[in-house]
């Protein structure tokens, strides 16, 4: 991100930018850069906080009246984290042994999707092209061996995690982001297949599949799991 | 509430501190015009772009176009990487491509206006493949009459 600063700058466009890991910042020297607290993935904050939000940008974007750095700047509100309700429990059973195909568990969550749908006006599935049945018998493939293009199976995934987390976010009793995560990767059937999926990935000739595998298929803070199977 | 590195769980810190970074001999850095009569436009590194346009790829150094009157439903991500949350931009696109809040700031005339054309790579490009884009955009914004960029990561 900082690297944009410097081409853009030398190119005559002022720039001013919001960081969100400082100590990258600092490496990096950008012309201006407003350093935020936020969860990564979050670079405004407080989603449907518009007030919030705009605070922010203006922030960042005073910076642009400073001709002396490189300067960061450290923003002064900070995000508190959701609440965590103990033995909050996903009242959809959707647990593997619940269902016994990822098409079921795909097809079981297609009405939570279109409340979600619904509800947020938008989804943003649809990176791959696929609909949901036809993503989820692309990643059944791959795990019963037949491993299409990485980037075929990187964007299909990619959908599908959107596509549970979205629908997730319309249960009675959704939770917050971060137990729809848990549930994602503790409860689900896709979870599961994706932990047995990568195993394969990582030992495939290709090297797109290997960095799936190794890289870009399961989060670091999730890669625990992969040690307990 | 992400703080520095060391405040992070481990795994996270390590894979961030694992995050080759550029690091350059001087920090170049213009004036201008106040705010108030500056054009802005956003740059986001979130790998965003229409539902339709090319997906991003590992190694991906150019970018996406993403015309101001873009409705939200239309943008989809493709960043590879999956170690940030995406239930934000899920929720609420501004939360990671904030252009409702620069159109309402240029409203209000806190911003002089807005770029009628905002754009989209993806982080995790090595620079050098992004230099020679990056320089391409410039002319692109200076003939839209964009004197500042918003960078936003994710």
């Amino acid at each position: 991100m900082g690297a944009l600063g410097h081409f853009l700058e030398r190119e005559g466009i002022a720039t001013t930018g919001i960081s969100l890991v400082r100590e990258h910042t600092e490496k990096v020297r950008p012309p201006r850069a407003l350093w935020v607290t936020f969860e990564l993935g979050r670079p405004l904050g407080r989603p449907d906080d518009a007030s919030f939000q705009r605070r922010v940008v203006k922030a960042a974007l005073d910076l642009l009246a400073h001709t002396d750095g490189p300067l960061i700047a450290d923003y002064p509100e900070h995000v508190t984290e959701e609440a965590d309700f103990t033995g909050w429990a996903c009242p959809i059973s959707l647990a593997p042994t619940q269902v016994d195909s990822l098409g079921g568990e795909i097809d079981r969550l297609a009405t939570w999707h279109d409340r979600a749908v619904a509800a947020r006006g938008r989804t943003t599935v649809g990176v791959s092209g696929l609909d949901m049945p036809s993503a989820g018998a692309l990643v059944d493939g791959a795990l019963a061996g037949n491993l299409p293009p990485a980037q075929s199976l990187k964007e299909a995934i990619d959908d599908l995690k959107a596509y549970y987390l979205e629908a997730a976010s319309a249960f009675p009793d959704a939770g917050t982001d971060r137990m729809r995560k848990e549930w994602f990767w503790s409860e689900t059937r896709l979870g599961e297949v994706l932990l047995a999926l990568q195993p394969k990935l990582a030992a495939s000739d290709d090297p797109q599949h290997k960095i799936l595998g190794n890289l870009t298929l399961i989060p670091a803070v999730e890669r625990h799991r992969l040690a307990k199977r | 509430m992400v703080k520095r590195l060391d405040d992070l769980p481990e795994v996270e810190a390590n894979h961030l501190r694992r995050v080759e970074c550029p690091t350059y001999d001087d920090t170049p850095l213009l004036g201008g015009k106040p705010l108030a009569e500056r054009r802005v436009a956003i740059i986001s590194t979130a790998g965003l772009h229409r539902r339709g346009d090319r997906p991003f790829r590992p190694g991906d150094g150019s970018y996406r176009v993403i015309q101001a009157e873009t409705p939200a439903r239309e943008l989809v991500m493709s960043h590879i990487s999956v170690n940030f949350d995406r239930t934000g931009f899920q929720q609420d696109s501004n939360v990671v491509f904030p252009i409702d809040r620069l159109r309402e700031l240029a409203a209000d005339g806190a911003v002089g206006s807005m770029a009628s054309v905002h754009y989209s790579f993806m982080g995790a490009f090595p620079p050098d493949a992004a230099k020679p884009h990056a320089q391409h955009l410039a002319g692109l914004l200076k003939a839209d009459k964009v004197d500042a960029a918003l960078l936003v990561p994710v």
